[in-house]
């Protein structure tokens, strides 16, 4: 061994493991490696938002008012960047997921009621995505009465059964599949020059219609669950501090990524449908419509990226809603342990993934009024938790030199002050 | 400790905190905010109440002394001259409210991380002892004011009566600061726990308290804890520390465990470790950095014993009353010549057996089972299996010892397999 004192570094050749790490290699590919190492949270997040709701609402967008809503996606990626951007940065400074932040800050009561809000608003977009799931799997011909059970059942059984780490993969994966979006919207080939001035044309009709539409496009983008689900995330992942950056390019890569879906959708929609002055209500209706006009192979793809949409955001969403609420009780929490070691987390895994798909099997069940009531809690519990958010990254308590700075603050109170208005203005509209 | 019956003695902290502060002419002046205790062993009394008088901003301290009633409302004596600015607490004090509640705690008793719902206290004679943390549904029901209700839908839509859920308090581990874990109150709470618990709970704890935990454990706790956390955590933790607190700690841990997670640690940092080691721990563990992980050299141990077949039983044993601390394995003992060469094998049931004058080379067997420093784990597997060993030499091509795997380091590597 290393008996002459010179110092010589002792040989470290263990074969197995991960390669040995170089220190000295800095740049670009490092920041790149270190980036594809880190990253997730964000993507995920942000895919699961196109979720079939999403889906539906950008297809609504684009095929009654054409391009014309397209340029909203510019201020929703800032505003999702803006957001997310906090949940990550309390993530990695506090180490604690939001709902346990929420807990510790302002106790039982508070978050009693928010995460009964959260499990209600929740529970109604699984039911959306059971119903997409059916949808979607109807257009390839097969019933309702096996997908939706079989759906339920596989979702059920990857996080039960399965692992985390075989989750978290094979949800990476599902995230690839976002692209037949974007492959349908080239197939259909648009005019790019229209499309580019839309795109940068802010226009405003001040019709319900287009407003409740706008609104819509709002509120399925920035739902309340992807806070809790991102913060959590990126404290899974254990990002330190130092590591923040990379985090923060995951939550901007996210969001824009899921808005890139997002503006295909609609494109495609408005090109296809909107032109050919076909009325839709439905995802459902918007795939089938697209075979006439741009080929059975375009609908295929719509209807299979639906699909896709449906069963990763079916699976996320029950699992987000057991781990948030799991954690702000204190109950054991980890798609690691099994059943008997984590009662309630399983519990109400399977009740949501149970009611989601039930609903959409008992067809006297009266799913537009649910759906309905559940996007009228969603308006109301997103300003709360924006609230409780921007309170808690203020706090230099938990947050120490990272809380917000004057700029950012103007920023996120500016904001979160138009999702206020504009979510406030979605719950005032469904009394009038 | 007497207690009377009598139906105003136990008390919840969310009975007591907003409540009012009234004079002894019935004059409301303040409002509770927070209860302060000291720390104790077994039950932490009330020292003080921290509470906001009216038309003041800053919040006042009131020591126990001066309440006169607590249970229904809280009165006091005199108000007139707050005796300490309340910020100040006093040598191993605790606000209840701000370090426990809503908070989580490590239950040293069911080795589990819980979050306080309520805090459980106890009036006897004039005194308020802290005795319970309640975690349980009901507490959580009473924070939120739906304890009644609850109990009645339970009661009538279960059939099911809604019982408390407390833990005693010399049971709980705050863990809310740094500060709390550093208390010794008679010692860290978390060491009583069983090593494989603690790891458990400490991988389940988020990456600052997860360091903040370990650092407050005493050096063999915190190795022994360690041994069974998750490789990857292993990593982070001793990253945190100091090159010397860490040597302490891998001194500690058996040399093959230790030679692990220093292959692990990025090489810098290892070769800070290494120099601050005891020489001799350090040369094992840097022999076997040498083998990789899966293969025998890399499974082994060099914490075993060998003596030379002239050694008589007796010498042996004493050989090993002396040394059993520092050997990862005592059930075997290898007699080897003067070059290390294996010879034979005694078990430490015929040692025991044997007449105290007899060499171990007359009672030594020498058919010895053995694997090479680059069998794969499989092969090994099926040596245990096929011989029913409790652990097998690892020998060089020379056919000398070079160490000893464990049927534990074995397996440790083969159980993730298992069932699959």
């Amino acid at each position: 061994m290393v008996s002459n004192g010179s110092g010589a570094p002792p040989a470290f050749p263990r074969n197995s493991g991960e390669p040995e790490k170089e220190i000295s290699r800095k740049g670009f590919w490092k920041t790149l490696g270190v980036f594809f190492a880190l990253f997730g949270p964000g993507i995920i997040t942000s895919n699961v938002d196109n979720d079939a709701g999403g889906i539906t609402t950008y297809s609504l967008a684009g095929s009654e008012f054409g391009l014309s809503l397209l340029w909203t996606l510019i201020p929703i990626t800032l505003a999702l960047i803006v957001i997310q951007e906090m949940c990550a940065r309390m993530g990695v400074v506090s180490g604690k997921g939001l709902s346990d932040l929420i807990r510790e800050r302002f106790g039982a009561r508070a978050t009693f009621y928010l995460m009964i809000a959260l499990f209600l608003t929740n529970l109604g977009n699984a039911i959306s995505n059971f119903a997409g799931v059916a949808a979607s799997m109807e257009i390839f011909g097969v019933s309702k009465y096996v997908s939706v059970p079989l759906s339920a059942f596989f979702v059920w059984w990857l996080v039960v059964k399965g692992s985390y780490k075989s989750v978290e993969k094979a949800f990476l994966v599902a995230c690839l599949f976002y692209i037949s979006y974007i492959v349908s919207g080239v197939m259909v080939k648009p005019d790019w020059a229209d499309i580019t001035s839309a795109f940068l044309t802010p226009t405003i009709e001040f019709t319900p219609q287009y407003l409740t539409l706008a609104v819509g496009v709002v509120g399925t983008t920035i739902a309340p669950w992807m806070q809790f689900y991102l913060q959590s995330s990126v404290v899974d992942k254990g990002l330190k501090p130092e590591d923040y950056q990379y985090a923060r390019m995951d939550v901007v890569f996210g969001s824009i990524i899921v808005n890139i879906v997002a503006f295909f959708i609609i494109l495609l929609c408005a090109v296809t449908i909107h032109q050919s002055g076909v009325q839709i209500e439905t995802a459902k209706d918007a795939a089938l419509a697209l075979a006439p006009l741009a080929g059975k192979y375009c609908t295929w793809l719509f209807a299979f990226g639906l699909l896709n949409a449906s069963l990763f955001a079916a699976s996320i969403l029950p699992l987000s809603t057991a781990y948030t609420i799991c954690e702000a009780f204190g109950w054991e929490s980890s798609v690691n342990r099994k059943f008997a070691e984590a009662p309630q987390f399983y519990g109400l895994y399977s009740i949501m993934i149970i009611l989601g798909a039930a609903v959409i099997l008992f067809p006297d069940l009266p799913l537009i009024p649910i759906m309905f009531y559940s996007q009228v809690i969603n308006g109301v519990l997103l300003p709360v938790i924006l609230i409780f958010m921007l309170i808690l990254v203020n706090d230099r308590k938990i947050m120490g030199k990272f809380s917000n700075g004057w700029a950012l603050n103007l920023i996120s109170f500016s904001t979160i002050a138009v999702l206020i208005i504009l979510s406030g203005s979605m719950v005032f509209s469904v009394f009038l | 400790m007497a207690v009377i019956p009598n139906s105003q003695v136990f008390l919840f902290l969310s009975q007591i905190l907003g409540k009012g502060i009234l004079d002894v002419g019935g004059q409301v002046r303040g409002k509770v905010l927070d209860v302060v205790v000291a720390v104790a062993d077994l039950y932490p009394p009330v020292t003080a109440i921290l509470y906001r008088p009216r038309d003041a901003k800053t919040p006042a301290r009131l020591p126990w002394n001066k309440i006169t009633d607590i249970a229904g409302r809280v009165v006091s004596s005199s108000l007139s001259s707050p005796d300490a600015p309340s910020g100040n607490l006093g040598e191993g004090e605790l606000l209840l409210k701000e370090s426990l509640l809503d908070k989580q705690i490590v239950d040293t008793h069911g080795a589990k991380i819980l979050r306080v719902n309520d805090l459980h206290l106890l009036k006897v004679n004039h005194n308020l002892f802290l005795i319970h943390v309640d975690v349980g549904f009901r507490g959580l029901m009473r924070r939120v004011g739906l304890e009644k209700a609850s109990d009645k839908f339970f009661q009538w839509f279960f059939d099911y009566h809604l019982a408390d859920h407390f833990i005693p308090w010399r049971f709980v581990q705050p863990l809310s600061s740094p500060a709390l874990l550093r208390l010794k109150i008679a010692q860290n709470r978390l060491s009583l726990l069983h090593p494989a618990d603690l790891a458990d709970i400490i991988e389940e704890l988020d990456i600052h308290k997860r360091t903040e935990v370990f650092q407050s454990l005493d050096v063999e706790t915190a190795a022994e804890a360690l041994e069974e956390t998750d490789p990857k955590i292993q990593v982070r933790l001793i990253e945190n520390l100091n090159p010397a607190k860490a040597s302490d700690i891998i001194e500690e841990m058996s040399p093959s465990e230790a030679a692990d997670l220093l292959g692990d640690l990025p090489k810098e940092k290892a070769e800070g470790i290494l120099k601050e080691m005891e020489k001799e721990i350090a040369e094992d563990v840097k022999e076997l950095l040498e083998h990789p992980e899966e293969k025998a050299g890399g499974l082994m141990t060099t914490a075993f014993a060998t003596l030379p077949p002239q050694a008589t039983a007796r010498e042996a044993l004493e050989f090993l009353r002396h040394e059993a601390e520092n050997l990862d394995l005592v059930y075997y003992l290898y007699v080897v010549d003067s070059e290390e060469h294996i010879l034979g094998v005694i078990s430490l049931r015929d040692l025991l057996l044997a007449s105290p004058q007899t060499a171990l080379g007359d009672m030594m067997d020498p058919r010895v089972v053995a694997v090479k420093l680059e069998d794969e784990k499989e092969e090994i597997a099926d040596r245990f299996a096929k011989y029913g060993l409790k652990a097998i030499p690892v020998l060089d091509e020379e056919n000398h010892v070079k160490g000893v795997i464990p049927f534990k380091s074995l397996l440790e590597v083969v159980a993730p397999q298992l069932g699959k």
